[in-house]
């Protein structure tokens, strides 16, 4: 059995991971709240905005915490082009995305997927690469914790709570959370719907690769084309876990799915392979037994 | 009221049939390195039909696919390598693992529709594999190795009749009584339900056929391979390929997972001698533009647009 020390050094380096992850997760979950359909490429979006922080850190020398808005600036035009592209044919004029349409759009983002890793692939090659920033650690008594993952942690609870006073607290936000309730009651108000959608889809964007860039900081070499491939899963997990649509479900999923797997390793003889893929597998009972999330 | 079959044999299966008769009868004098591509073509084929059984007929997406695929080969290196059987015996052994781990996987995901369905079968492939990464048995992480030798016409004959089978399945299902209840989950399940079929039993029978398949395709093509290795094995792109085959070739149709694993599969070969990596660029566009332009792919679009094609082509 593991010694309490390691344990509370590790369930707070989990729920400091779980941050990020919760930040990476967001941007799906107001994606999949106005669309009513996952982003398959989702993923590749996170490791875009990877990438943009890798790039920032090359030629201007920024730190990933710099690149975080510019990052979600340019996610922001993504999104707008991403609901053109692939969600608007088949929301327009609907009021709800019917199993064809869902499929369709699975199918396609399959397919962005494929095209965006292997661009990256071609563009950048496939090696790992990664930021070196480490702004040193932090001493509470006994415990010492990485600054850097100190400050992710921060600024990824700053955005969640930024978006969520954003979505409660404003006219837009208002419409936009009305749009993903029902859409017919939206038009009736007299919301454009069109325009709410592309800004809410711009919106999950936004965080999303705003989250590659948070996340590059836990990342001293991980940096890869197909790193979404397993970025992908755990936001689709977080998601399931605090209930889709739900703003502060995705903060309480990204911590349990951190501290899961962190803490888990601890026992299963340090495995990171077999903790990560019991994190995963909690998806299904979760699915089975709360299908709305762990949150009430 | 006991409903007939849907039809008789059709155009479509005797030309399926005949291509598949033709290719067995000259594969002794086919080239070596053409019955290579003829070899892989088959595989994918086979796994396109897989795929098709269960994502095409019913409309469940499943992008877990990969698993069935990973776990035969599996199959086939604990098989060979541990117990000595014959590969074929493993290739076997390989449908039997696929058919079972289906059975398991499809009891629990099943009961999730629509997008949960899908992220269900992703997660559960991502977590297999991080699963055999850890076990010895499997190779701990680096894959079993096989020493088998290099034998195109067993290899060809194995997926050729593993294929020959999956199309014969696939068109008993569909103009069989069965078939009523599979066209009528697709377009309504909860209508289904409310008429007296047993949906949860007609998905579940669907996805361990899918399985089945997949996981002696995949036995066949890591045989091929000589070994497994876990992140070749696992790699979800195997999953997009089959995906990327039953919607261009056609959702649901009985020529269209052979017209997909054509049209994807002979490309891909190509450019992959010409400029690799960039078949995948290519795949993901036309995957992109099929879907979202023409989701009823080839032979739908066909049926669709040429009324004279419906009585033949399906």
């Amino acid at each position: 059995m593991a010694d309490v020390g390691l344990f509370v050094t590790d369930l707070a380096l989990g729920l400091l991971l779980g941050c990020v992850f919760a930040v990476i997760a967001h941007g799906l979950n107001l994606i999949w709240g106005v669309a009513k359909v996952v982003n398959v490429a989702h993923g590749e979006f996170i490791m875009l905005g990877a990438y943009g922080a890798y790039f920032l850190s090359i030629w201007l020398g920024f730190n990933p915490l710099l690149s975080v808005p510019i990052d979600a600036a340019i996610g922001l035009a993504v999104g707008v082009g991403f609901y053109f592209g692939f969600l608007h044919r088949e929301l327009r004029g609907k009021e709800s995305m019917g199993l064809q349409s869902e499929m369709v759009t699975l199918v396609a983002t399959f397919g962005l997927a494929l095209v965006l890793i292997n661009t990256a692939q071609s563009l950048w090659t496939g090696n790992n690469v990664g930021i070196p920033w480490s702004p040193g650690v932090v001493r509470v008594g006994s415990l010492q914790l990485p600054l850097g993952g100190l400050y992710v942690a921060i600024v990824s609870v700053a955005i969640i709570g930024l978006s969520h006073v954003f979505l409660s607290k404003t006219y837009l936000g208002n419409a936009i959370r009305a749009y993903s309730q029902d859409i017919p009651a939206t038009q009736l108000v007299g919301i454009n719907p069109t325009s709410t959608a592309a800004i809410g889809t711009a919106l999950g964007f936004s965080i999303t690769m705003a989250g590659g860039a948070l996340l590059t900081v836990w990342l001293p070499t991980g940096i890869y084309p197909a790193m979404g491939n397993l970025y992908a899963p755990i936001s689709f997990v977080i998601v399931v876990l605090g209930g889709p649509g739900k703003m502060w479900g995705s903060l309480v999923g990204g911590l349990t799915l951190g501290v899961i797997i962190d803490v888990g390793q601890l026992f299963l003889g340090g495995s990171i392979a077999l903790a990560t893929a019991i994190a995963f597998l909690t998806l299904i009972p979760v699915l089975l037994f709360r299908p709305e999330g762990i949150l009430r | 009221m006991r409903l007939p079959a849907i039809r008789s044999f059709g155009p479509t299966l005797w030309g399926i049939g005949l291509f598949l008769i033709v290719l067995a009868g000259t594969a002794p004098w086919i080239p070596v390195f053409l019955l290579t591509v003829l070899i892989q073509l088959l595989i994918y084929a086979t796994l396109a039909y897989s795929l098709n059984l269960i994502t095409g007929l019913t409309g469940y997406v499943s992008f877990g696919h990969v698993v069935f695929m990973a776990f035969g080969g599996y199959a086939l290196g604990i098989g060979v390598g541990t117990l000595n059987l014959h590969p074929v015996a493993g290739v076997a052994l390989g449908a039997v693992v696929g058919l079972a781990l289906a059975l398991g996987i499809g009891v629990v995901t099943l009961r999730f529709r629509g997008v949960y369905f899908a992220i269900a079968t992703l997660v559960v492939a991502v977590a297999a594999l991080y699963i055999v990464l850890e076990i010895k048995e499997l190779g701990d992480g680096q894959g079993i190795y096989l020493n088998i030798g290099f034998e195109p016409l067993s290899w060809f004959y194995t997926i050729w009749v593993i294929l020959a089978i999956e199309v014969v399945f696939t068109y008993w299902i569909t103009h069989g009584r069965i078939g009523y209840g599979i066209r009528s989950i697709k377009s309504d399940e909860d209508a289904a339900k409310t008429v007296g079929i047993n949906a949860a039993r007609v998905k579940l029978f669907l996805y361990a056929l899918s399985g089945l398949f997949a996981g002696g395709a995949g036995g066949v093509y890591w045989w091929t391979l000589s070994g497994v290795f876990p992140y070749q094995a696992f790699d979800l792109t195997f999953s997009l390929q089959m995906l990327a085959m039953v919607v261009i070739g056609g959702m649901g149709t009985l020529l269209g997972p052979l017209i997909g694993a054509v049209a994807v599969y002979i490309p891909s070969y190509i450019f992959l001698t010409i400029f690799s990596g960039f078949q995948f660029i290519i795949i993901g566009v036309v995957v992109i533009l099929i879907a979202l332009f023409v989701p009823e792919g080839i032979v739908g679009s066909l049926r669709k647009y040429i009324p004279e094609l419906r009585g033949i082509l399906e």
